[in-house]
């Protein structure tokens, strides 16, 4: 009884001595070391220009090009921020960001798990082809569609309008990918004794697969709206009324129009970040634990 | 058919036989019934697929159609639209500044893309590697993939700045010359490629570390007792076995850094002298500033080609053949 229990012990102490990972693997620890080291640096570089920001969001723009740099500014200066919410439409702006961003993520959720339904579990004439018209359009790259897209959008008289903004990021093909592949991985079994019990279709997809597939559809989710939240070059051709516009093209016109106000334009960057940052921070566990790049994989 | 077997056939005939009192089908009505079956599942699978094959048809099929008729197309905007044959075509391969920008697009993704997967794939080692601090670690890598591209111009400006940035300084304390990255003729491009590879490193470490997350840890095991060294196992075993997350990768990261637009509308309008100007940016200008349809929509036609064309060689190249 006895014995055993050392030799537990010892085993164990032995598994201690030994750093071990999520891989599985046991790390030496002289690479767990390098590897900290190597973090510590690209953390870094990823955090210093904000650095940046913040300091220079927070000075006059006429103290602004002192030698060398103070990075806390004495006294804390406010009239960037002030001056972006009396003189800009800059509430508007991270309105119709979130807004149409919101939009265009729910709504492409929606479709693309329904075409994704439709891709992985249904059998129907002209799958194959369909499957196929998508996978192409994957490669179709929006900015070299923007001419025509101005026309179209015209010809519709949805120029200026949410809608504009909404309504094409939609015939992004990538999503129904990465929704199919998650619902491939559904055992079959699930959805035919649904349907042996006459569920419909519809019935299936709302009650038994997107509840299993939900913690793919987080991160395809987070994905979307990113890619949204960052778009740039569509906006600034659909939108030309500054209250219509969203973030990323509304702080591009604060340096064009109004000759370079670094500390303005910098209390506008750093404000614009936060409401992606808390709706990343909700979700980055998520992340780690769904690879996307299934969607493509066959 | 199968048949069914002895067994099966007798627990059945009370069954069947009660079935056949009320249903029996002669092979027509059987066929019938088959394909309205058939007729149903399908029509069930298309609306399933309506809402995205309506965006496609809008804003995808119809546009690229309309961009290759206006190839052999001039005027369409103030005045009619006018055929000109392959004047357009013969006019865009003529302008050194279109061939200018599909160079510097594609030089642009040539130092990019390589350079933002090998540090993101370092950067996913290691996270892997560590057990501690790992979420912080991953939140602020990631924060420069949630800034636009536009704010992370915006950012690089104070970063390069000959004055003050963080870079001339260091070079300063050297005892160099402080260099102005983005008014030099052969930095400004390699400096935009850099401000991307800032940008997308945090989204690239996160997606192969997904992938390597994924991966079976017995082989690993199974390799290490076996005796391969940790540099073996990433060339023999990671490496091969990450191949869906790269072929995901190299066709993701193609399509996007040939569309580069953002930072260099920002920052440099094409300059100095066209060396940071870009396949969408000529595109651009050429819609809103000289007006010229059918030559904007040749060079965006050509763009469509050239992606479609790149992404089919990688698929071919990367994809599993199995």
């Amino acid at each position: 009884m006895t014995a055993t229990s050392t030799s537990q012990d010892e085993t164990r102490q032995v598994l201690k001595s030994r750093h071990t990972t999520r891989s599985g693997l046991p790390q030496s620890r002289s690479t767990v070391a390098l590897s900290y080291v190597i973090l510590a640096i690209g953390v870094t570089i990823a955090l210093v220009p904000f650095l940046y920001v913040v300091s220079t969001s927070l000075k006059e723009t006429t103290s602004l090009f002192s030698y060398p740099p103070d990075w806390i500014p004495t006294p804390l200066y406010w009239g960037n921020f002030k001056s972006l919410f009396a003189d800009h439409p800059f509430v508007w702006w991270t309105f119709n960001t979130l807004f149409v961003a919101g939009a265009v993520t729910a709504l492409k959720l929606w479709f693309d798990t329904m075409a994704g339904y439709a891709l992985a579990k249904m059998e129907f004439t002209g799958r194959r082809g369909i499957a196929l018209l998508f996978l192409l359009s994957v490669a179709i790259p929006i900015s070299a569609l923007i001419i025509p897209l101005f026309f179209v959008v015209r010809y519709l008289g949805l120029l200026d309008t949410y809608w504009a903004l909404i309504l094409p990021p939609l015939a992004n093909p990538l999503g129904i990918f990465m929704a199919r592949s998650f619902i491939v991985a559904i055992p079959d079994n699930l959805e035919d004794s649904a349907r042996l019990d006459g569920a419909s279709e519809f019935t299936i997809y709302r009650t038994i697969v997107l509840p299993l597939i939900r913690p793919g559809l987080v991160v395809l989710g987070m994905f979307t709206f990113m890619l949204q939240y960052t778009s740039f070059i569509w906006p600034l051709i659909a939108v030309q009324d500054s209250k219509r516009q969203v973030l990323a093209v509304g702080i591009s016109g604060l340096q064009s129009a109004f000759l370079q106000d670094w500390g303005l334009l910098s209390a506008a960057m750093l404000l614009a970040a936060i409401p992606i940052t808390l709706v990343f921070l909700l979700v980055q566990k998520a992340f780690v634990v769904n690879d996307l790049s299934g969607a493509l994989k066959e | 058919m199968k048949r069914p077997s002895p067994e099966c056939v007798k627990r059945s005939t009370a069954y069947s036989r009660a079935n056949d009192l009320r249903l029996t089908l002669s092979p027509e009505q059987h066929r019938a019934l088959r394909k309205r079956y058939r007729r149903r599942k399908t029509l069930t699978a298309y609306a399933f697929l309506a809402p995205n094959l309506l965006a496609f048809l809008a804003f995808l099929l119809i546009p690229v159609v309309w961009l290759f008729i206006s190839t052999f197309r001039t005027g369409g905007v103030l005045n009619a639209a006018e055929f000109v044959g392959l004047d357009n075509w013969r006019e865009t391969f003529a302008d050194p500044l279109a061939t200018t920008s599909i160079r510097n697009t594609l030089i642009y993704s040539l130092m990019a893309i390589p350079a933002v997967f090998i540090i993101a794939m370092v950067l996913a080692l290691a996270l892997r590697t560590i057990s501690r601090g790992s979420a912080p670690i991953r939140v602020a890598l990631y924060l420069p993939t949630l800034q636009p591209a536009v704010v992370a111009a915006f950012i690089f400006v104070f970063v390069l700045h000959p004055d003050f940035g963080v870079i001339n300084y260091a070079i300063r304390a050297f005892g160099g010359d402080p260099i102005n990255f983005l008014g030099d003729t052969s930095l400004a491009l390699p400096t935009i490629a850099g401000i991307e590879v800032w940008r997308g490193t945090g989204f690239w470490t996160m997606m192969f570390l997904a992938g390597l997350t994924a991966l079976p840890s017995e082989l690993y095991q199974a390799a290490e007792i076996d005796g391969a060294g940790a540099i073996r196992r990433f060339w023999r075993l990671t490496l091969p076995l990450l191949r869906p997350t790269f072929y995901f990768a190299v066709i993701f990261a193609t399509i996007v850094n040939l569309q580069l637009f953002d930072s260099v509308f920002a920052l440099t309008d094409g300059g100095p002298v066209n060396s940071t100007i870009s396949v969408s940016l000529y595109i651009y200008r050429s819609l809103f500033l000289f007006g010229d349809i059918g030559f904007g929509a040749t060079l965006s036609f050509l763009l469509v080609v050239t992606v479609l064309l790149l992404t089919g060689l990688q698929t071919f190249l990367l994809r599993d053949r199995k």
